[in-house]
């Protein structure tokens, strides 16, 4: 009952600005007063302002993009990431631990410095404006991500799984794919959460690798709306434009939210 | 068995379709040019002239927008090493300008300044910006002016009407102050040097541009001056607490201050909170401290859209940047984003606004480039830095002078 | 038993893939940074080569010295709270029928972007907005040093809380019921429960959450930049921060590189020492 309860007091105070950002979105656009955000509005003008943020942005045609990068490249991090936790530590690779140092070492970068030569390598490349180039850039940043994760996951796995599906004769490969992928699906659920926000989200590396507009991810107009003096946006429509860039995500997470829930996944084991 | 293998095929499909973007290289004679900006906000604004001026001289243009001007130029540099070109792109007069035409990235456009000005499109005025060496580069992509936004309503309710002087303006925002409304906005964040250009501007314009170009100190008296003259409009408390970080449309609209200097680019915030030029809010020039100076300085801004001497296709660039210059392409750029044109013949809406360009083109103010373009990077790093110190302390201003001249010293050492 | 030699020739097959990825576009772009601090560079001409010049300029400069302080803040700020509580959100919620729901509230933050943050939380911090109002008082948070630090950890908080909280719950799922029954049958439970049993169970998720959130507080960058650009003054700078401003917007690429060679030796020797001890 004391958990239910300070649960339920810390999710209201974590609803709070949640709350100020649904409120101020449905404001009228030329109604907004700071130092009364947190009243309610008699209008309800949410839905005029997700035009007016969409009219100005043009997301149609990069939509698409944006949608296969943000799934793809994480369904590609956490398979290319969880194999070699797989082979690091179920397979036992020699040396495991510093081929584990060097793949989570590509988190340790500041991206921002990572951009300029990014970018000339990728003109010299010819992957520039491509979304191979796009996917593959997007993949690398999640690589570590899901090795860190799915590594120490198949740690904590009893090694006599893997022994019982040796003796049936299964090839290492169809091991990992038949039963740890399965095995871990939460963690996976979880890594492909965190990394399809990531790419959602992501300005620097698509402002920077792309120009036209069937590549470019679909941030850009937006987040200029929101953060731009030039723009002069009135709060609620920038408030708004946030909310639509964050639906995808939120719909995310209530569609996995099953995967979460104890005892689903491998509690036997 | 059969599940893991669609799985398998999906993401095999997906990165197939992957493969089909858009990396072939571009071949001469162009019928769309790409325009690279780090206005993203401006997406829309663009491509309404792209299809203009695809309908009215073949040639159709296509934006790629950046939000974080510094990123972008760091990305327009490292593209001069690349074949990745950009037809054409946004950049900043001043030091800035003059940095990458000394490395001959930028295609020359005295051509087109010459025939604009004898048309009467441009106005000589703008030259000396966008001129190096006597030779011209890239054409006004914008222009703005600065002055002040005021409330009208709260002018109105307090009896005041624009000031005529320096002094009829610190007594109206004594007048409010004592009504208990804050006469002016501030911030510390990145707009934190307009009250310093201003009243450098309005004290000792030769002086700004003395500094500007390292042939003064920033511990000089002139200069001192200036940051005690803004001391004492803080302490006298006519300003609002710099660490707000309401949006300055907002702080005009809810009179949260009651005036707030910005450039005429503004006048999209105020219409975008459905507020109307002269019952609502109104714009002045704002008048020098020092009386005896023989023009009122205005601030002046210009972001210069330029093309690469290595262009994919000059001609079509060159062409682009010709008819950017027009009365036709100006009137829609101006009216579209509701600011002020480079092109004296476009008429602007707004009262006051047109009012200003006018004037401005008949050589009636002297125009005072703006700190950002004027000031190196390095040290506009230092100062707005400093300013920002300064607003929030402003027992500091002797320390901030000495920090920014440091970075000055430092600067000019190599770049005299 | 015939494929067994197989074994060892495809297990760097199995590697391969992730490291190469790594190394191609994560490490190789970073050895231009690193080439860049030895230099000084504008981005435009050619790099001036200078030896240890940059590095000798970190020694002397106030500034690195704040944004140290700071980033430090950042990390110990991000253990003790999203992190924290995240743990604690996650032990209370994993086992209760319909914890699913409880933790939406935390997860939904998590969706918004950096500028968007900004945008929610300006009327909170501001002069007379929500939390002045509440709290009773006149602060301007985002003002003085550390304020302005702690006021953004607190936002940082909102928004990262789901995350950890996430994947403290994978931990906690992938714990095996038999050692929990068999101690509740010994009858511990709360506190002793968690701690004798479970806190011990769940460390290998445990070392991720902290190693993630290590390396990201330590390289702290886009909340300090939509909020205040590491303002007023340079006072709430983090390294992360301070190398930005002096490569992109002082055009200084030389020095700039410096301070993200030093911010990444850092990030590499804390995750290193943390992950040895962790990770076997």
């Amino acid at each position: 009952m004391i958990r239910r309860a300070v649960l339920v007091v810390l999710g209201l105070v974590w609803l709070g600005p949640t709350y100020l950002l649904i409120v101020n979105a449905s404001r009228p656009a030329a109604s907004y007063d700071p130092s009364r955000a947190w009243a309610p509005s008699g209008d309800f003008a949410l839905f005029a302002n997700f035009a007016t943020a969409l009219e100005s942005a043009d997301l149609g045609r990069s939509l698409a993009s944006t949608a296969l990068y943000s799934v793809v490249s994480p369904l590609l991090g956490v398979v290319i990431g969880a194999l070699a936790g797989y082979t690091i530590v179920v397979l036992r690779l020699r040396h495991g631990f510093w081929w584990f140092l060097l793949i989570f070492g590509g988190t340790v970068f500041p991206s921002q410095m990572l951009l300029v030569p990014l970018f000339v390598g990728y003109s010299d490349a010819g992957l520039y404006d491509t979304r191979l180039g796009m996917i593959l850039v997007y993949t690398a940043v999640n690589v570590p991500l899901a090795a860190f994760v799915l590594r120490n996951f198949y740690g904590g796995v009893a090694f006599s799984i893997f022994e019982a599906a040796r003796m049936d004769g299964a090839s290492t490969w169809r091991i990992f794919w038949r039963v740890y992928l399965p095995l871990s699906t939460s963690a996976l659920a979880a890594v492909f959460i965190l990394e399809f926000t990531f790419i959602w989200n992501d300005l620097i590396f698509g402002l920077t690798l792309t120009t036209t507009a069937d590549v470019r991810p679909v941030m850009t107009a937006l987040a200029g709306l929101m953060t731009d003096v030039y723009a002069g946006t009135p709060v609620p429509v920038g408030l708004a434009a946030g909310l639509v860039c964050s639906l995808p995500t939120v719909v995310l997470f209530l569609a996995t939210q099953r995967l979460f829930a104890r005892g689903l996944s491998l509690g036997s084991v | 068995m059969i599940r893991s293998r669609m799985a398998t095929f999906g993401v095999l499909a997906l990165l197939l379709a992957a493969c089909g973007g858009n990396g072939a290289a571009t071949q001469q004679k162009k019928t769309e040019l790409t325009l690279y900006n780090d206005k993203g906000a401006w997406t829309k604004f663009f491509d309404e002239m792209g299809a203009l001026s695809k309908q009215r001289i073949g040639l159709g243009m296509k934006p790629t927008g950046y939000t974080d001007s510094a990123q972008y130029q760091a990305f327009i540099k490292a593209s001069f090493r690349t074949d990745v070109k950009p037809d054409l792109f946004t950049w900043q007069t001043g030091g800035m300008l003059e940095e990458i035409v000394k490395q001959r990235q930028v295609a020359e456009t005295t051509a087109v300044w010459q025939e604009a000005i004898k048309a009467g499109d441009l106005s000589p005025d703008l030259m000396p910006y966008y001129t190096i060496g006597g030779k011209q580069y890239c054409v006004p992509m914008n222009v703005a002016y600065w002055g002040m936004f005021y409330n009208k309503k709260i002018f109105d309710e307090h009896g005041l009407r624009p000031p005529a002087t320096w002094e009829d303006l610190v007594k109206a925002a004594a007048t409010l102050k004592k009504a208990g409304v804050t006469p002016f906005y501030h911030t510390s964040v990145l707009f934190s040097f307009v009250w310093f250009e201003q009243l450098m501007a309005g004290m000792d314009p030769d002086l700004y541009d003395r500094l500007a170009t390292g042939k003064a100190k920033y511990t000089d008296p002139g200069v001192v001056q200036v940051m005690e003259k803004w001391k004492e409009l803080i302490d006298a408390g006519y300003f609002m607490n710099p660490g707000d970080k309401t949006d300055p449309g907002d702080v005009m609209k809810t009179g949260k201050a009651a005036m707030v200097s910005f450039g005429t680019w503004f006048n999209t915030s105020m219409t975008q909170r459905d507020l109307k030029a002269g019952s609502d809010y109104g714009f002045f020039v704002i008048p020098n401290v020092n009386p005896a100076l023989p023009k009122t300085s205005v601030i002046f801004e210009s972001g210069p859209l330029c093309s690469l001497a290595k262009a994919a296709d000059p001609e079509a660039s060159a062409k682009y940047l010709k008819w950017w210059t027009t009365a036709e392409a100006q009137e829609k750029w101006a009216t579209t984003r509701g600011d002020v044109s480079a092109n004296p013949k476009v008429t602007i809406a707004d009262e006051a606004l047109g009012q200003i360009t006018k004037d401005a083109g008949s050589g009636r103010y002297r125009l005072v480039n703006r700190y950002f373009e004027a000031t190196p990077p390095p040290i506009l790093t230092a100062a707005l830095d400093g300013f920002g110190t300064f607003v929030t302390e402003p027992g500091t201003y002797k320390e901030v002078l000495e920090t920014i001249q440091k970075e000055a010293d430092e600067y000019w050492s190599t770049h005299q | 038993m015939t494929r067994a030699p197989m074994l060892g020739r495809f297990r760097y097959g199995y590697v391969a893939p992730a490291a190469l990825l790594v190394a191609v576009l994560l490490y190789a772009p970073f050895l231009w940074t690193a080439y860049l601090s030895l230099t000084r560079y504008d981005g435009l001409s050619e790099p001036e080569w200078t030896g240890l010049a940059n590095f000798a300029h970190l020694l002397d400069d106030p500034a690195l010295l704040t944004s140290t302080r700071n980033t430090l803040l950042w990390v110990a700020g991000t253990m003790l709270l999203p992190v924290g509580l995240g743990l604690l959100v996650a032990v209370l919620s994993y086992d209760l029928r319909g914890g699913g729901w409880y933790r939406v509230p935390f997860m939904l933050p998590y969706a918004l972007s950096g500028a968007g943050l900004a945008m929610v939380w300006s009327p909170v911090l501001s002069h007379d907005g929500v939390a002045n109002t509440l709290l009773g008082v006149d602060t301007a948070f985002l003002q003085e040093a550390p304020v302005n630090t702690l006021a953004m950890l607190l936002v940082w908080t909102w928004q990262q809380l789901g995350v950890n909280t996430l994947l403290f719950v994978v931990g906690l799922q992938s714990i095996p019921k038999e050692p929990i029954e068999a101690a509740r049958l010994d009858g511990a439970s709360g506190w002793r429960l968690f701690r004798h049993v479970i806190w011990p169970l769940m460390r290998p998720l445990t070392a991720v959450v902290v190693g993630l959130a290590l390396v990201a507080s330590l390289k702290t960058f886009d909340i300090v930049w939509v909020m205040t650009q590491g303002g007023p003054g340079r006072n709430s700078e983090t390294l992360a921060v301070t190398m930005y401003k002096e490569t992109f917007v002082a055009s200084d690429y030389g020095y700039g590189s410096a301070v993200a060679v030093l911010l990444t030796v850092v990030t590499g020797l804390a995750s290193y020492l943390y992950l040895r001890r962790q990770v076997r």
